[in-house]
């Protein structure tokens, strides 16, 4: 059974924790969202967090969990980055706004050295040391080339160089990570930017509600890059 | 596979169903297949397997690659378990059924099997419930299979079903009035069908124009009220309108009979119509993560036009909620039959003692019964 502070009307909202929440705060509360003192602290050893609003509860989880509390109902709003709804692929999450923050581009990097040399129109086979085997399949596959993922959750840019496979598929933001691993971007996979995801039945069973929340979130985006204009 | 735990493993997506709930859906599904009887739909029972030209033929082409496979030794042909029984309506409909008259309105229950669960519902065998309204094309065919699916759900106990409507055709007729080729028309409909905003700015292919076009379709989204202001304001090609049109005429039909039901309207989704021509639902209920059913229109196999809907018996169950458990009473060991008899005829669900009891109480007690016969009257425990 779910926890009984959960009712019928509540909206749980699931945010990423690091680096996308400095981003995404802004617009949580422009969207007319305040978490209480608690989300702020460091120390604190809460989950489930209360805002201004009764009916609103906000939950930080890792990036790649929000997509699977979206899908399963367990949160009815989130936000993800594009990355994580395309690995997961599930057809129970609506991405129905970019909140056009968190860019950055997933890319298919290689040593340095190993450029010159390197034919790709002749492989048939690649190791790919990735947080995305699914989208690394399908990237490659699309090619006519099967690839064998390594299943890593960070510090991916090590594996070329301690021999774990010769080629990774990441995110980048700037390069420099890259670089200064003697690694540079030999193909471009996807555009990542974070967005607003919404649970399928939420929508259909409480259309009013869960349409007001979108609207309210694009305005918050709106207001955003009308400020950044002027 | 000798050890009791290991023979008690199931493959996965496959249960074992336990009282009481084996018992809740068998009586639920008895109850949905009545009013739907009520509302003139005979029963047919087609078999579990059959040839898979046959299964796969018309609008069975959808649920072909979801089909377990198996060679009869017999024919020596290839033979398909039912992923979904509608094709086997369709079939029915068009060579045993071709003669009998028209509109024809068939019923069906049973279980059915899929290579692969969703997400969401992970199960493999799934129980079927549905009906077929064949060869009425009409928006009065559209509008009663869903009022008497809406009067069904209400028979068992679903509370505040929603009705979600869309338009499976809207999209690939706008992407053809604007002669798009096949591979932006996929593009086109996936990023509406996640109502996906960042993949729709992404395809370079559209102008921007129409992208905004789609953009503002995926937004009219809502209650059905709400959708279909909003669509009203969409520029659409001349056949488009006339679907929304007709989508806002079934609206009304359905409201008319039944004026509480929520409904919800949703123009560019097409998941889980993949053979649907016309108008098409999906059957939600608040707080309920997955469907509990879906249909629409579509075209059998000789052209002819039907609309059918099926519902989901596992999903109905847990939307329905807990039942109240039913009395069962003790019959004291040497009980006598005719007032056995009676207490059945009176509506009782007995159990006996088959030895004589030293406690008679515990004894009800450890058959888990609710009531005692003590002094030829029932006492609860």
């Amino acid at each position: 059974m779910l926890d009984a502070s959960i009712a019928d009307s509540t909206i749980v909202l699931a945010l990423p924790r690091g680096r996308i929440l400095r981003d995404v705060m802004p617009l949580v509360k422009r969207a007319g969202i305040e978490p209480e003192a608690a989300f702020d602290d460091p120390k604190t050893r809460k989950l489930l967090f209360d805002t201004n609003d009764p009916n609103v509860k906000i939950v930080r989880v890792r990036s790649f969990d929000v997509a699977t509390f979206v899908a399963f109902g367990a949160a009815q709003l989130g936000v993800a980055g594009n990355d994580v709804l395309m690995e997961f692929d599930y057809p129970e999450v609506y991405a129905p706004l970019d909140l056009g923050i968190g860019k950055c581009r997933m890319s298919v990097a290689e040593p340095a050295a190993m450029v010159a040399s390197d034919d790709p129109s002749r492989w048939s086979h690649v190791r790919v040391a990735t947080k995305y085997p699914s989208i690394t399949r399908k990237h490659f596959a699309a090619r006519g080339v099967q690839a064998e993922c390594i299943e890593l959750s960070g510090a991916m840019e090590l594996a070329p160089n301690l021999g774990l496979c010769r080629r990774i598929v990441d995110l980048v933001e700037t390069g420099s990570t890259l670089k200064a691993n003697g690694l540079v971007e030999v193909e471009h996979i996807a555009d990542i930017t974070s967005r607003l995801a919404v649970n399928r039945a939420a929508l259909k069973t409480r259309p009013d509600e869960m349409g007001a929340w979108i609207e309210r979130f694009r305005e918050a985006i709106e207001d955003v890059s009308d400020a950044d204009a002027a | 596979m000798t050890g009791p735990t290991e023979r008690a493993l199931l493959p996965n997506g496959l249960n074992d169903t336990l009282m009481p709930d084996a018992a809740i859906e068998a009586d639920m599904e008895a109850r949905l297949v009545a009013t739907f009887a009520a509302f003139g739909y005979e029963r047919v029972k087609p078999p579990l397997a059959e040839f898979e030209e046959t299964l796969t033929d018309g609008p069975g082409g959808a649920v072909a690659p979801n089909m377990f496979r198996l060679m009869d030794p017999v024919s020596q042909r290839m033979m398909g378990l039912r992923p979904d029984i509608t094709p086997q309506i369709a079939r029915i409909a068009t060579t045993r059924l071709a003669k009998a008259p028209r509109p024809l309105r068939l019923s069906y229950a049973g279980p059915v099997l899929q290579l692969k669960g969703s997400q969401l519902r992970p199960e493999r065998e799934v129980t079927q419930v549905g009906i077929e309204l064949i060869g009425a094309p009409t928006l009065a065919a559209d509008a009663e299979v869903m009022v008497a699916v809406a009067e069904a759900l209400a028979a068992i106990g679903v509370a505040q079903p929603s009705f979600d409507l869309s338009l499976p055709r809207l999209v690939p007729l706008m992407c053809a009035g604007m002669e798009l080729d096949a591979a932006t028309t996929a593009s086109v409909r996936a990023a509406l069908d996640r109502k996906d905003a960042g993949a729709l700015q992404a395809l370079t292919a559209l102008t921007d124009e129409r992208r905004l076009t789609f953009s503002t379709l995926q937004r009219a989204t809502g209650t059905a009220d709400a959708a279909l202001a909003a669509l009203g304001k969409v520029f659409l090609p001349p056949v488009a309108k006339q679907h929304v049109r007709d989508l806002g005429e079934a609206v009304r039909l359905v409201r008319e009979q039944v004026p509480n039901l929520a409904m919800t309207i949703d123009p560019v989704e097409f998941r889980g119509f993949e053979y649907q021509t016309g108008i098409s639902f999906t059957i939600f209920a608040k707080g309920m993560a997955g469907e509990l059913g879906r249909g629409g229109r579509y075209v059998l196999g000789n052209g002819e036009s039907a609309t059918g809907a099926t519902l989901f018996m596992e999903q109905l169950v847990q939307a329905a909620g807990p039942q109240e458990r039913p009395r069962l009473l003790y019959l004291p060991f040497g009980t006598n039959a005719i007032e056995r008899r009676k207490l059945h005829a009176a509506g009782w669900r007995t159990r006996a003692g088959l030895e004589s009891e030293r406690d008679a109480k515990a004894a009800a007690k450890a058959q888990s019964c609710t009531h005692i016969l003590s002094g030829g009257q029932a006492q609860p425990l």
